[in-house]
């Protein structure tokens, strides 16, 4: 249910009020016959957006009708903000993808191609049997299926969905024919019918009484471009049935010569998998390729890279949510749309919680203007002013300009704190080394505090009053954290060999060319590298005749050292002066998500505890007036929720019989006071239920009860009894 | 007894043949054209395509020779009846092409059907219907059958009727061709074959139990003496016959091809045989000892061929001793490596002239490192997907008695010792059970003892890797006891998806659903060991 909801998020979007109002969609399940929370909240807000929220008779309204409609306009504003904040996060996420599959797309298609003209070299040579029902007359080497096996190497298929939809979009818009089938085309009941006739379904676009294969071969001959190939795709070869995609493969293999048909099966774990799932004969049958799709880590790293680190939405996260999010990925999540949803749902309730998070839209839109200061305090006014009058008491045109320097500074501290983190990963990229990791590290406050004892602004003078060479033999003051990437990083710099050091200083180069004492320093540094070099070679020409190998190996050691040792004290140096996690930016807030508890509850949801606890509190969630009592189970409660409570007194084995006879009490003997109460209320409904509870049958009790057992057995809170012991059920649950 | 017979057939068939492969030349464009118009429907059933001789037949299968013959003798001159044939032997031993080629080679009309491509009774019918009345799905007819066709009895009143019609234009054809000498060759008689192939996969259908009797009767059914049935499977006759009273169709057996056939099957069409064959003087045997098949030695020999290639540059070479004792120690090497992987997957960069080169193209893809390759794990899993794996191989793996001892207090180390203990007797009867473990495979076991071992895999491993872990540690937020814990049977379901676990099927209501881990213990190993997990102190030996 989960990953049904973790779609990759479309970019229309329902309702922002939907997204935020109700926190009831966060959770991952619901309770059974659950009643709508508060309407006062809701309803109101449902209704106004249409509305403009600045709309004038509203302000012109009562002073509590004003505060709401403030509230309102607020949300609107903020849902607005969220809304453009994340349109904006989403493109940047299918750029990345897009871009990291576009190679192995393109080497798919030219593989397709290659493959085709070499059936058609097999067909051309002998070709009368085309139109006719039995086989052609051809060896067994030219009746193999080409088949492209993409490795999504990930074993959960969720993100790679899309891919496949990619590839097919991909290969149809350069002219072939393309089926997409899925493992449910191949299941054992339907057998090899079931995939025929999905696949004349989509390409025919009617359904076909009786599906074969000659229908397919008259479909492709009158095609009028049927010179290009058919390609079939199979997203998941694990969940396929092997049998049928057996004989599925066997039945094409057999038409290849007058269909010409080429696979594409997605395989999610290893291409020998196929040697377990097929037959013999079947693999016998395939000519395989195999392509391989970025791996899930690469994808990783260039989300995040383009995310978190270079893009500034306008929004971040914290240090504490971004490790959650780190650990959550990696223990559990898994895939890309699982991290992506996270960091939605942080997005969302950030926006939501945040009350000047509508100053973001400001924000980013004078980043798309790229103009230097005027836009932005436009924004904010244009906000303010959209908002009630009593909110704009609150804040005043001081705020604003407040507000205003303290942005900008924030922003380009962020820039320059982007520019390290890339420069930190552009050095340790490798294996095992992931942009999320460094995160954690680089937006870690403690990390930041140990390093800076004084505030920012005399550090920067300091080093500006040194010399400028300063940064390259920089000691750094900072005490590392010992497996600690950035010491890692750090570490492997000094290690570098002098043409990837080059490479590396080039990289800095093109990431830094925005800011230029940084940019500076950078070609400083490569100089320097330059010069040790040609010195080098003077030197080894010189000494050249006195001095051999060893020696002149230590010595050339020794030089790039020097180099190498530089380079890695100015990253100490940047890293000293610039690396200012986002969290000791003064009004971070405003940008920054830090609420991990919330984010937690909405990723991970504890719901079967939810459960318990909305059965044994069913009256907070139903706030019916007639099972106020506490601790007394009444019979007007719900009968699940009677049930649970009743059961609490037995042991992991219920007896049912006891059980049942409580349940009947219960039922049969209301309380007096209540009735009483009860018929006060106004809900007339539950009163005849009382008032016919006399009357109850045993039937009747007897039927509610397995209702409420089978209720319980299915949120997982009871088994059912075992053959060993008919009259007692278990209870799996205990305590909260 | 019947030589003389064939014989003379054969030499009357290749007369008649040679005298239309004469007019052939004169006006094929022509008969093309008015055949298409006139009489699109008889030649339809015919194999099409230039008419073979019998000597380009025999010499197109050798080591088939003596059942070409046995199945001309059968099928006996143009318009004599015949009885059944039942056409068996392995799988790629040129049955169905030997009885196409056939039928090209007699010009007599046929109609085909695979059960294969039919995979229903319905389809084949239909089918087979569709041929006999020259019908076509198209888009015109909304690729609708000739008639709709489900049910046996129907099928034969539709079939009564299609084949009489059919036989009786035959037979007007032949008078026509008789008195006009051009159109002589195009049918030859007025018989019809039904050729049923794949015969085998029918036993697999849902009502295999009244088509196969339908078919095998069909004979007597229809008792039309101008219809000739063949059928053709990959399993012997014995596998389908239940003494049900029909007139057993008689049998003719391809056996598998000895090693001399292969090699004139392999050497015939190759481009340069001289070559080819040393290749196959160095090749053939030790592959023939694995397998016969011609579609299998083909397949393996085409790409190991290019590697004999090679070192050559003019391929047209004819090999001395010399050379071809060079090329044969320069294939060895790769001769060990095919025999040992019959499936094998190219990387796309590794088309073409390093086509063969597979193997080592796949491990330099990967990332340059000092792990070996069978070592990774390269496929993602998230880290508590993995020690629910490793939960699951280990469930399956010991019984479920020892359960208590490896994840007491005390660890694993403990019970190690406690293992090692035994007396000789015991270690007998252990060894017994392990081999009956064996044997077994994987054992099934409850979702409790897996969630069970999973926990207590867990809080080890968060012991085991002490310094490794505490980097992670350190990031790890308070306030989240057992993170690995929340999402397991979400886990779970994808791992039943990945078919790693086996589901057994029963009513997940009841609770008792039994898995089984059906992960090999290698791919077990790579996964601990992805996560540091000393998988080998738990696993039950012995």
């Amino acid at each position: 249910m989960k990953k049904t909801a973790a779609s990759a998020p479309s970019p229309a979007e329902p309702s922002p009020h939907q997204e935020h109002g109700d926190d009831n969609s966060l959770q991952p399940f619901f309770i059974l016959h659950r009643a709508a929370p508060d309407k006062s909240d809701r309803k109101p807000s449902r209704r106004s957006v249409p509305s403009s929220p600045a709309s004038p008779d509203k302000a012109v309204n009562s002073d509590d009708h004003d505060d709401c409609s403030g509230d309102l306009s607020r949300e609107h504003l903020r849902m607005e903000a969220f809304q453009h904040a994340w349109s904006d996060i989403e493109t940047a996420i299918q750029g990345v993808l897009q871009s990291i599959d576009s190679a192995t797309f393109e080497a798919i298609h030219s593989w397709i191609s290659e493959s085709f003209s070499i059936i058609r070299t097999h067909v051309s040579s002998g070709f009368s049997e085309i139109a006719q029902s039995f086989p052609a007359a051809v060896d067994s080497v030219s009746r193999r299926l080409f088949t492209g096996l993409i490795l999504t190497k990930n074993v959960e298929l969720f993100d790679d969905l899309r891919t496949f939809e990619e590839v097919g979009r991909f290969l149809r818009s350069h002219g072939c024919h393309v089926a997409n089938l899925s493992s449910m085309d191949f299941v054992a009941k339907n057998g090899i019918g079931g995939c025929i006739t999905s696949l004349l379904r989509q390409f025919l676009a009617t359904s076909v009484d009786a599906p074969d294969m000659l229908t397919l071969s008259s479909w492709y001959n009158n095609q009028v471009n049927n010179d290009t190939p058919i390609v079939l795709i199979i997203d998941d070869l694990e969940r396929c049935c092997g049998s049928v995609l057996s004989d599925f493969i066997l039945l094409l293999s057999e038409w290849v010569m007058k269909i010409p048909v080429i696979l594409i099966i997605g395989v999610a774990t290893t291409p020998d998998r196929l040697r377990s799932i097929l037959q013999s004969e079947a693999l016998q049958c395939l000519y395989p390729f195999k392509f391989n799709l970025g791996t899930l880590a690469e994808r990783m790293d260039a989300v995040v890279e383009a995310i978190l680190v270079k893009q500034s939405p306008g929004f971040f996260i914290s240090h504490k949510v971004a490790v959650f999010m780190r650990n959550h990925f990696v223990n559990h999540g898994g895939t890309l749309s699982s991290f992506i949803r996270a960091l939605k749902i942080a997005c969302v309730q950030h926006f939501s919680m945040e009350p000047f998070s509508f100053v973001l839209r400001g924000l980013i839109e004078e980043e798309i203007q790229g103009s230097k200061h005027g836009a932005l305090p436009k924004a904010i006014y244009n906000c303010a002013s959209n908002i009630s009058p009593c909110e704009r008491n609150k804040m005043d045109e001081e705020a604003v300009q407040r507000l205003v320097p303290e942005i900008a500074q924030l922003r380009r501290l962020h820039f320059l704190w982007s520019i390290v983190v890339l420069c930190l990963y552009e050095a340790g990229k490798g294996d095992e080394f992931h942009v999320l990791d460094l995160l954690c590290e680089a937006l870690d406050p403690e990390f930041y505090a140990s390093r800076a004892p004084g505030s920012f602004t005399q550090e920067t003078g300091h080093t500006k009053a040194s010399s400028p060479n300063d940064c390259f033999t920089h000691q750094h003051k900072f005490t590392m954290r010992k497996n600690g990437f950035i010491s890692q990083v750090m570490r492997k710099v000094r290690d570098l060999s002098e043409s990837h050091l080059l490479s590396l200083l080039k990289r800095w180069e093109r990431h830094t060319a925005d800011i230029i004492e940084i940019h500076e320093k950078v070609k400083e540094l490569q100089h320097m590298l330059k010069f040790e070099n040609c010195q080098q070679v003077k030197k080894d020409s010189v000494e050249i005749a006195k001095i051999r190998g060893l020696q002149n190996k230590s010595n050339l050691g020794r030089d790039m050292k020097r180099v190498n040792d530089k380079a890695s004290s100015f990253l100490a140096y940047l890293i000293e002066k610039y690396m200012q996690p986002i969290e000791c930016v003064p009004s971070h807030e405003i940008v920054c998500f830090k609420n991990v508890k919330k984010l937690q509850m909405a990723l991970v949801g504890d719901s079967r505890r939810q459960i318990q606890v909305d059965l044994l509190e069913s009256h907070n969630i139903l706030s019916c007036s007639c099972c106020r009592n506490d601790n007394i189970l009444l019979s007007s409660m719900h009968d699940t929720s009677i049930m649970y409570s009743s059961c609490q007194e037995h042991g992991d084995l219920v007896n049912l019989h006891d059980w049942y006879q409580s349940f009947k009490r219960i039922l049969l003997c209301p309380n007096s006071k209540k009735r009483h109460k009860l018929k006060q209320s106004p809900v007339s409904k539950k009163r005849k239920i009382v008032d016919d509870s006399e009357k109850l049958s045993e039937v009747v009790i007897q039927s509610r009860f397995c209702r409420g057992v089978a209720e319980l057995q299915i949120t997982g809170l009871l088994r059912m009894q075992s053959k060993r012991r008919p009259d007692f059920v278990q209870r799996v649950a205990f305590g909260l | 007894m019947g030589e003389d017979e064939v014989l003379s057939v054969t030499r009357r068939t290749t007369r008649s043949s040679s005298a239309t492969a004469i007019s052939t030349k004169n006006d094929v464009v022509e008969r093309i054209k008015s055949t298409h118009i006139c009489s699109p429907s008889l030649n339809d059933l015919l194999y099409g395509g230039e008419p073979i001789d019998l000597d380009v037949l025999l010499s197109n299968f050798p080591g088939r020779h003596p059942q070409i013959r046995e199945l001309l003798q059968i099928l006996g001159p143009s318009n004599t009846p015949m009885l059944p044939i039942f056409v068996y032997g392995g799988p790629s031993t040129g049955k169905t092409s030997i009885i196409l080629q056939l039928f090209r080679y007699l010009n007599r009309p046929f109609v085909y059907s695979s059960c294969r491509t039919c995979y229903s009774p319905r389809i084949l019918f239909e089918s087979v219907l569709n041929q006999l009345s020259h019908h076509r799905k198209n888009a015109t007819n909304g690729y609708s059958s000739v008639k709709r066709c489900e049910k046996p009895s129907d099928f034969v009143n539709f079939l009564r009727e299609a084949l009489v019609s059919m036989v009786n234009r035959l037979k007007e054809n032949v008078g026509k061709s008789k008195s006009s000498k051009k159109r002589e060759r195009s049918i030859d008689g007025h018989m019809v074959y039904l050729i049923f192939d794949k015969l085998e996969l029918v036993r697999d259908w849902d009502k295999s139990s009244s088509i196969l009797p339908l078919l095998f009767n069909l004979d007597s059914i229809l008792n039309i003496p101008e219809v000739g049935l063949i059928f053709i499977s990959s399993t012997p006759p014995d596998t389908f016959y239940s003494s049900m009273g029909y007139i057993e169709p008689v049998p003719i057996y391809f056996p598998n091809y000895s090693e001399d056939d292969l090699r004139q099957i392999l050497v015939r069409n190759q481009a340069y045989p001289k070559l080819y064959s040393s290749f196959l003087d160095a090749v053939l045997r030790p592959f023939c000892r694995i397998t016969r098949r011609l579609d299998e030695l083909s397949a393996v020999f085409s790409s190991l061929f290019l590697e004999y290639c090679k070192p050559l540059n003019d391929l047209a070479v004819v090999p001395n001793e010399d050379l071809k004792r060079r090329l044969f120690s320069n294939l060895q090497p790769h001769i060990s490596l095919f025999l040992n992987e019959t499936f094998r997957v190219l990387s796309q960069s590794s088309s073409g002239a390093e086509r063969t080169k597979g193997r080592e193209l796949r491990g330099s893809k990967r990332k340059i490192g000092t792990h070996d390759e069978s070592d990774e794990l390269d496929f993602h899993m998230s880290t508590s997907a993995k020690y629910l794996l490793i939960s699951a191989f280990l469930a399956s793996r010991n019984p479920a008695t020892l359960d208590a001892s490896l994840f007491d207090s005390r660890g694993g180390s403990d019970s190690r010792k406690r293992r090692r203990k035994p007396s000789e007797t015991a270690k007998g009867q252990k060894e017994a059970e392990e081999e009956e473990l064996l044997t077994k495979g994987p054992g099934s076991f409850p979702l409790e003892r897996l969630l069970a071992i999973f926990q207590c895999i867990t809080s080890v491993a968060e012991d085991y890797l002490g310094e490794e872990v505490q980097v992670e540690d350190s990031l790890e937020v308070e306030g989240q006891d057992g993170p690995l814990m929340s999402d397991v049977l979400l886990q779970l379901s994808s791992l039943c998806n990945a078919n790693f676990i086996v589901k057994g099927g029963t009513c997940p209501l009841e609770g008792s659903t039994r898995y089984r881990s059906v992960v090999t213990e290698d791919l077990a190993l790579k996964v601990a060991k992805s996560v540091k997990f000393p998988l080998a102190k738990y696993v039950y030996r012995r």
